[in-house]
């Protein structure tokens, strides 16, 4: 017994279709990319004590938003992420997609180099894919570079980049357009970087498992220069907005770029003020341009905000409470009639009323190393709680959860958990 | 307890398409499962069991053309419909034959079913005696039995299945396949049935998971509807077969929110993202500096007194929504939704507040409807737009806490405990607000704090393999000792009980020993901080190990053996901080337990069953 019924049916009366849409889709070779997010970097602490430092702020969003952003618009449409230090944090934020792109993560659960953090994807990975550093602010284009010029027959290709300041990343040798040396430590005399954003393909791979460790870590750029003496390991030259957050200060550095040039994920661009529309501003409130407001803040009365000011989401700034040139990340609260200028703030800081923070050049020690005449007021790193009317000496770090007693001058390294009362 | 899904327009992906909105509705059961294919032939492969148990038994075939196949065929890759089940046992065992999609004598309609139908007996009598056979112990079967004696009466496909239909009493969400028809037929009363629209295929479900990933278009199905799709379209009629104009709804959350990303369990995803699900319930709702609090989806409320009706967590919930009413000189009571009929209070201009995660507990909906029924004003606080909850009470408040797979309610509570605490806010307008506002847009950093500093793990190992588990806890904090009893008893397996302080010494003191570690909440240093340490010393002197849940405000470290550290906040966010070291509590000692934690035995996530 068969029922026979054509689909005519449906396709009369009050029946709804949807016209199928042509799909075009663009034919990448390299569809994925590993994204290296387990670091901590130490040379941010105390803000990284509770997340690694892909998570810390770029302008009002996490740096590795910003890198996710630069793979994908540049075609990736795989994503696989090395987490480790504080993985939940990445994990939690981004969940398993980001912008309709699938995440996996791979854990690595010591961290041993970035080349070891590559490994760790290795049974992820065929064919040929990029790989990029997750704490750099990239633009998509120096990706796309990368992704043109490489060739199949390629071990290797990475992007090339000229740095008045090339001792801080290392740089690279050319011969047309082949790299010769990479070399670790490079003098004043060197101007073009390695970029940190590679296509490899499977040969990395053994070259990796060849590399001799450094004191327990596998380093990526040591196989790239076991790469360059058996193949065509390729450089590109390319430029676009490359930046880095090594030290406290940076942070600010990194968000005034992106405030200049308008990288900012919101509207009114124009005006160069992104208010998100679940803020609340007081009418009296005035923002000074280039400012970003996050979800859910709140601004009370006479409250000054900007120029190149971010603040991150459900930040509240009480009442004629003046901020300039700062970070100001989630769900911290600044008390009425304070003055914050080139302040960094971690996650979660209560700043009693009349906080001064004057900011100005300060000598900072970060580990062994003295840096003079940087621009820093203060680093809160998260949950620092301050009674009121405190004052910081420029350069102040104040480590996570230390409790600062009202009317105290903060000068220097305060470490995390303790309280301080004079 | 079940989860259906139904799929046409989906060609060769059909049954890919059919596993992925099974394996998106496990949460709904998962003691066996089944799929049906159907173009010319009909086929059907069930298993009892996890999906993988099903999975396996399909691995490697492009068709169902095993054991259980009811016809031979190999046109099923011509673009067929299909129906997919997952189930959790009601009426027989979990069995390879109890399992949907039953079929009919002559193995060519198939049928899967959540719900009961309440006259199975009598309908399956008169089609035994009829000559059909059956089977299985289930009241589904009767359906394709029903559906084949109209068609052997020459009835055309639709107006047999409905006339089957016609026939049933209970609650039900029905879909069904007919070999040669390449239709999947559905009906609804009771139980929850979602319409997904995309761009050349089209879906029922139980719940918009299953098919998110291809579509964020939905139609809910209301009771009394019928609703056909085939590839190239879809219709809802009513009971009379007139066709209804449904509204078409877009979802809003992303497949990205279900997944585990990383983590090992889908509980402790969902305890990690409780910062972010407060967010999204706060969102737009509170205003710090006008010390306001705003809730567009409601209308001007004012009830004499209130009462609530809820199961499980949510009673939990509703107990402390209760003491908020309370402190704002409303009357307030919460019930047990199940025993709520049993013996209904006086209703006078009262609201009766139902707090239901999902919108379709089956105890909480019969509650409501009993208080509507006599004339009381519904709301319904859940986490499901759309929700059968949602729809039928006169006013709806959500949680927004975003899709929760664990079986073990987590962030869906936190957002619970924060919806009433709104609530209470919005009706009562008074100066110290603001406080209690800063309170609350502290609360999601609060809860990030516990989340990275946590000793809730070093906790559990040391206390994993103790005799039993107390929690007590006073006010605000009476409902967290049950919360935290309940999480740990669900996913751990092991005896936990929670108990108000000072109900201690009235006689569950006499179970506690030097083996059975004591969970005591104290926040603040208040009269009832006092009291519960009071308490506190009553277990220590029998020598039970104690973990106290504090912010250190109090001494009651003196009395601990441990402490789980909350941050300093208010009375009624308190709570919500020391339920989420809890939470992490029962997690871990379920983990060093090897318990399998996001699905507990016996457990599911929406009990849609009374």
């Amino acid at each position: 017994m068969i029922y026979v019924c054509t689909i005519t049916l449906l396709e009369t009366d009050k029946v709804r279709t949807f016209t199928t849409l042509a799909v075009v889709t663009l034919v990448m070779p390299t569809d994925t990319a590993v994204v290296l997010a387990a670091g901590e970097g130490t040379r941010l602490r105390p803000l990284t004590r509770n997340r690694p430092k892909p998570m810390l702020p770029a302008g009002n969003r996490p740096i590795l938003e910003y890198v996710l952003d630069a793979l994908i618009e540049a075609g990736i449409g795989r994503l696989c992420l090395v987490v480790g230090y504080k993985r939940s944090r990445v994990q939690e934020h981004f969940g398993p997609t980001y912008r309709d792109v699938p995440i996996e993560y791979v854990v690595q659960s010591k961290q041993l180099g970035s080349g070891h953090a590559l490994q760790q994807a290795e049974e992820k990975l065929d064919g040929s894919f990029v790989v990029v550093n997750g704490d750099r602010v990239i633009e998509p284009s120096i990706i796309t570079d990368v992704l043109e010029a490489s060739k199949t027959d390629d071990a290797a290709t990475l992007a090339v980049l000229e740095r008045p300041a090339a001792n801080r990343y290392g740089a690279v040798v050319m011969r047309d357009s082949t790299i010769v040396e990479l070399i670790e430590k490079p003098d004043d005399e060197y101007r073009l970087v390695n970029g940190g954003v590679y296509v490899f393909d499977q040969r990395i791979f053994a070259a990796l498992s060849e590399t001799t460790r450094r004191s327990g870590s596998l380093l990526l750029t040591d196989a790239v220069d076991l790469l360059i003496y058996e193949a065509t390991v390729r450089g590109v030259r390319t430029e676009g907005l490359w930046a880095d957050a090594t030290y406290p200060w940076d942070l600010l550095t990194v968000s005034r770029a992106l405030l200049e040039r308008g990288l900012i994920d919101g509207d009114h661009p124009e005006t160069d003020v992104w208010v998100s529309e679940r803020a609340i501003i007081n009418e009296n409130a005035t923002l000074q341009p280039p400012v970003v407001i996050g979800p859910d803040c709140e601004l009370g009365p006479g409250a000054v905000v900007g120029p190149n000011v971010a603040l991150g989401q459900n930040v509240t700034i009480g009442a004629n409470t003046t901020v300039e040139s700062s970070v100001i990340d989630t769900d911290t609260r600044i008390g009425a009639g304070s003055t914050l200028l080139d302040c960094v703030t971690g996650q979660d800081v209560k700043l009693g009323a009349g906080t001064v923070v004057p900011g100005g050049p300060a000598d900072v020690q970060i580990n062994e190393s003295l840096f003079r005449d940087e621009h820093l007021g203060a680093v809160f790193a998260d949950r620092v709680q301050s009674g009121g009317g405190v004052r910081c000496k420029p350069g102040a770090l104040v480590g996570t959860n230390a409790r600062i007693g009202t009317g105290v001058v903060v000068d220097g390294h305060i470490p995390e958990r303790s309280e301080v009362v004079r | 307890m079940c989860g259906i899904i139904g799929c046409a327009g989906r060609g060769d992906e059909t049954l890919d398409t059919l596993m992925h909105g099974l394996s998106k509705l496990e949460y709904r059961g998962y003691d066996s499962a089944g799929v049906a294919l159907s173009n010319e032939d009909l086929s059907v492969r069930r298993k009892a069991g996890t999906l993988d148990a099903l999975r396996s038994s399909l691995s490697g075939q492009t068709l169902l053309d095993g054991d259980d196949s009811a016809v031979e065929g190999d046109g099923l890759h011509d673009n067929p419909v299909g129906i997919g089940h997952t189930r959790w046992s009601t009426h027989g065992p979990p069995t390879d034959t109890n399992a949907h999609p039953h079929r009919d004598c002559t193995d060519r309609i198939a049928v899967i079913h959540n719900g009961i139908i309440e006259n199975y007996q009598e309908l399956r009598d008169e089609l035994a005696a009829d000559g059909h056979e059956f089977h299985s112990d289930t009241d589904t079967e009767v359906v394709p039995h029903l559906i084949e004696t109209a068609l052997e009466t020459g009835m055309a496909p639709e107006e047999a299945v409905r006339s089957a239909i016609s026939r049933l009493e209970g609650a039900y969400a029905i879909c069904a396949v007919i070999a040669g028809v390449d239709r999947v037929f559905a009906a609804r009363n009771d139980s929850p049935l979602v319409l997904g629209i995309s761009e050349e295929a089209y879906f029922l479900a139980s719940d918009v998971p299953a098919f998110r990933e291809f579509t964020d278009q939905v139609v809910y199905l209301d009771d009394g509807e019928f609703a056909v799709i085939n590839k190239n379209g879809w219709r809802v009629t009513d009971t009379d077969g007139n066709v209804v104009e449904k509204s078409i709804n877009t979802i809003e959350w992303d497949p990205e929110e279900t997944g585990k990303s990383g983590y090992d369990h889908y509980m402790l995803k969902e305890i990690h993202e409780q910062p972010r699900a407060l967010r999204q319930c706060l969102q737009g709702r509170v205003d710090e500096f006008g010390g306001e609090v705003i809730l567009d989806e409601l209308s001007d409320l004012d009830p004499e007194a209130v009462q609530f009706v809820a199961c499980g967590t949510s009673y939990h919930a509703a107990l402390y929504g209760a003491q908020l009413f309370r402190s704002i000189g409303i009357p307030a009571q919460a019930f047990i939704a199940s025993e709520y009929a049993t013996s209904v209070p006086p209703i006078e201009n009262d609201l009766v507040i139902g707090v239901t995660q999902s919108g379709e507990t089956a105890d909480t909906l019969s509650a409501l409807r009993e208080a509507r029924h006599r004339g009381a004003k519904t709301l319904a606080v859940t986490n499901v737009v759309g929700s059968t909850a949602a729809r039928e009470c006169d006013e709806a408040l959500y949680i927004r806490a975003g899709p929760e797979i664990g079986v073990a309610a987590t962030k869906t509570f936190a957002s619970q405990l924060i919806t009433l605490s709104l609530l209470t806010l919005h009706l009562n307008g008074s100066e110290d607000d603001r406080e209690v506002i800063a309170g609350l847009r502290d609360l999601p950093s609060n809860v990030q704090a516990i989340l990275d500093d946590t000793n809730a793990r070093e906790i559990a190992e040391e206390y994993h393999d103790s005799d039993a588990y107390f929690f007590i806890g006073r006010g605000l904090h009476h409902p967290v000792a049950l919360e935290g009893a309940l999480k740990f008893k669900e996913i751990s397996y092991e005896h936990a009980e929670g108990f108000p302080a000072g109900e201690l010494k009235h006689g569950p003191l006499a179970l506690v020993t030097e083996n059975t570690p004591v969970f005591a909440v104290v926040t603040g240093d208040g009269e009832q901080a006092r009291k519960t340490i009071g308490n506190v010393k009553e277990v220590e002197a029998r020598d039970a190990p104690v973990i106290a849940v504090t912010d250190g405000v109090s001494d009651v470290e003196r009395y601990a053996d441990h402490v789980l550290e909350i941050p300093e906040s208010t009375p009624r966010t308190a709570a919500l901080l020391a339920n989420v070291q809890l939470q992490l509590v029962s997690y871990h000692a379920a983990a060093l337990l090897g318990r399998p934690i996001d699905k507990p035995r016996n457990l599911a996530k929406s009990v849609t069953v009374e």
